[in-house]
């Protein structure tokens, strides 16, 4: 290998457009030299950066003077090229490892974040306190003020068919809400609502005490955090595709649970009615109702139809629970015609009309 | 004294070629996907490396300083300061509609669409001044001293007043923003300033702005005439489809017809625009008629769909080529008194441009 030469080269200075032309010489020690007739230099090698590599040219920078250029011919000796900084193509340390290399690095670690994002909601949810889902649903969605229909007998009966269904201390909070809708939520930070539109449509207290449960079972089984966990999550991807203001909470509270998660509900459901000695057999009736015949391809219903499992086997789960069992009335026929008139009752219940 | 002849063939030159160009697009779309798109802002840089490298403005070439890291910074930025303060206020907004204080809502929901407003002036701005503040022309790079929070007023008022007098104010409002971009921009030592006269464009736009309503009328009158010339044919059913044919025939129309219009009057703004900017002594110009910018578009569409989309990664380079090869320039530097550039330069890459997905030029 040789260890001095000279080779033509063109350099800029950084302070101005001038062009110097010259040649570049090396005699083996750490420093370049360039001579030429407007400009003479001598440069530590130690100083040099590489710049880029075009069309037959390799253009170096200095640290020390960040605008300063030295353009030299591509096929330089192996000698000076040795001394020279490294040429970068894709930059960073995949030029290192390699671009196969590289690309297998980066699509493993990415297909383990896509993993980890995905699964997030059902291992996050649950282990998210209690407390501080109380408070960002209150934050979210507040407690509704008048919008909940409510009068003393109603609300009376209503708490009984709470106790029945949610024999924890602190109890979730329920509410019947002014809409005339065949529907129940359960909102995050642990509120459950039954709308008019399925109270009226209840033939019996003990179909509501099991649609009741079943919301109830939503929240203590902590399906409303991971729901809305994962709705967080989709909204991240979909960054600002859904940024209307008209895309309201009840979006959160109607985003899909999975199927097992309904069946977590139901299964809370009926363990809470047979603690309390309450037929399943309203809940049973109910998904008959609604699924059983051509009533249910109401509008109305197909909301709370659809992301659930097939009625028809719910009903029957619930219809098992029964057998050779006997069960005392949820609520007196007051109670229960109190619950059906609280809306009604109500002097100054607000509308949700925003949701609709 | 070194003086650079400005009469040589063309001032601005292209040597690059897509083959070498696919060398760099093609594992940047490989490394882009396996990064969940976190390489993009280094598959930028890598791109626009090698077009200004291949890009030639008398007798040097240019040279992109930019990096991937400043571009990632600035994404990082726009994230932090914008998109998380967004969605917070999204979140406090459908809070507050759902206790009742709609209005607040609705007014608090609408502020981002506000900001948005303002920092795509702005992100325009900071675009153009990052590019040439990160371009480098024998070892001199651009800028700008100013930070553009001007500029995003002036961009608010200026596309409000534009489209206030039924949008014949727009060729005005396009004109003057480009103008005032300009002029806030240096290369070297010295100013650009722009000139670009909207009285020039009024004309191609009222082309532009008149033609739906020709479209229209004559649209009707030819549906009629197509009705009735199938009445006459077919009785009552022929009526029918005679109208559906001419709507059908109509629509077509509307939509190429218009489109076509839309790229006549860009050109020509684009001609003004770039032929009253100068830099010193330079004064430039652009050539491309309509014809050539249809030609540009139906080529993108046409890579795009017999590449079933992956030719996508091409269009950057044909742009900047039929950029570079329709810009001219004449006139004297002087290269002793063109030193550099003193501006400052922002450490962040154009993280808003990118946001909103916009051009800079």
């Amino acid at each position: 290998m040789e260890n001095s030469f000279r080779t033509p080269a063109q350099w800029y200075d950084g302070q101005n457009a001038i062009r110097h032309e010259g040649e570049a010489l090396w005699d083996g020690s750490g420093t370049l030299s360039l001579r030429g007739f407007s400009s003479e230099l001598t440069l530590p090698f130690a100083d040099l950066q590489f710049g880029e590599h075009r069309g037959g040219e390799l253009v170096y920078r200095r640290t020390s003077e960040p605008d300063f250029r030295l353009i030299l011919p591509e096929d330089l000796p192996p000698g000076l090229a040795a001394k020279l900084p490294e040429k970068k193509v894709y930059g960073g340390w995949i030029d290192k490892v390699g671009l196969g290399k590289a690309t297998a690095a980066f699509a493993a670690v990415s297909v383990a974040a896509v993993a980890l994002f995905l699964t997030a909601p059902d291992w996050l949810g649950p282990r998210v306190p209690q407390s501080w889902e109380r408070n960002l649903g209150d934050a979210m969605v507040g407690d509704f003020g008048n919008r909940l229909c409510s009068t003393p007998e109603g609300d009376a009966a209503l708490a009984k068919l709470l106790d029945a269904v949610d024999p924890d201390e602190q109890q979730v909070r329920a509410g019947v809400a002014n809409i005339g809708m065949v529907n129940a939520v359960a909102l995050p930070g642990g509120q459950v609502l039954l709308f008019d539109g399925l109270v009226q449509d209840a033939e019996t207290p003990e179909e509501l005490a099991g649609v009741l449960g079943h919301e109830v079972g939503h929240v203590r089984e902590r399906h409303v955090m991971t729901a809305l966990l994962r709705q967080f999550g989709l909204s991240i991807l979909l960054s600002g595709a859904n940024s209307g203001v008209g895309d309201t909470v009840f979006g959160l509270a109607s985003m899909g649970y999975s199927r097992d998660a309904e069946r977590e509900a139901d299964e809370f459901a009926r363990e809470r009615l047979e603690e309390s000695n309450v037929s399943p057999l309203g809940a049973a009736r109910f998904f008959e109702r609604i699924g059983g015949d051509s009533e249910a391809e109401e509008n109305s219903l197909v909301g709370w139809v659809a992301s659930h499992p097939a009625p028809r086997e719910r009903a029957q789960a619930f219809r098992k629970a029964a057998e050779g069992k006997t069960f005392a009335p949820v609520l007196t026929a007051q109670e229960f015609e109190a619950l059906k008139s609280m809306c009604e009752d109500d002097p100054d219940v607000e509308e949700f009309d925003f949701f609709f | 004294m070194h003086y650079e002849d400005m009469q040589a063939d063309s001032a601005f030159g292209f040597d690059g070629n897509w083959k070498d160009f696919a060398r760099i697009a093609v594992p940047n779309l490989l490394l882009t996907i396996v990064t969940l798109g976190i390489y993009r802002f280094w598959a930028t840089t890598r791109e626009r490396q090698y077009l200004w490298s291949h890009t030639r403005f008398v007798d040097e070439r240019l040279e992109w300083t930019g990096t991937g890291k400043e571009l990632f910074i600035g994404f990082v930025l726009v994230l932090l300061l914008f998109a998380i303060p967004v969605f917070g206020i999204q979140f406090v907004s459908q809070a507050l509609v759902m206790r009742g204080y709609e209005a607040a809502g609705v007014a608090l929901g609408l502020l981002p669409l506000f900001a948005i407003f303002y920092l795509t002036g702005l992100a325009r701005f900071r675009a153009l001044r990052y590019r040439l503040s990160r371009t480098r022309w024998r070892g001199i790079r651009g800028g700008s001293n100013n930070q553009g929070l001007g500029y995003g007023i002036s961009y608010m008022w200026k596309t409000f007043v534009g489209y206030l007098a039924l949008g014949l104010l727009i060729p005005w409002s396009m004109t003057s923003l480009w103008n005032e971009r300009w002029s806030k921009m240096s290369f070297g030592p010295y100013e650009f300033n722009a000139h670009a006269d909207s009285g020039n464009i009024f004309a191609r736009f009222l082309l532009f702005y008149l033609s739906p309503i020709i479209f229209v009328v004559g649209g009707v009158i030819a549906a009629a005439t197509g009705a009735l010339a199938g009445y006459g044919l077919g009785g009552e059913d022929g009526a029918g489809i005679g109208a559906l044919a001419s709507f059908f025939i109509l629509a077509i129309f509307f939509y190429f017809g218009l489109g076509v219009i839309a790229v006549a009057f860009y050109a020509k703004f684009y001609r003004e625009a770039v032929g009253s900017t100068h830099w010193e002594d330079l004064h430039f110009s652009f050539e491309a008629s309509t014809m050539d910018w249809i030609k540009l578009l139906i080529g993108d569409v046409l890579i795009v769909m017999f590449t079933l989309g992956l030719g996508f990664i091409f269009l950057s380079y044909r742009h900047w080529k039929f950029m570079i090869e329709n810009l001219e320039a004449n006139g004297d530097i002087l290269l002793d008194d063109l030193t550099q550039s003193t501006t400052k330069t922002a450490k962040h890459g154009e993280g808003l441009l990118d946001a909103f997905d916009i051009g800079a030029f």
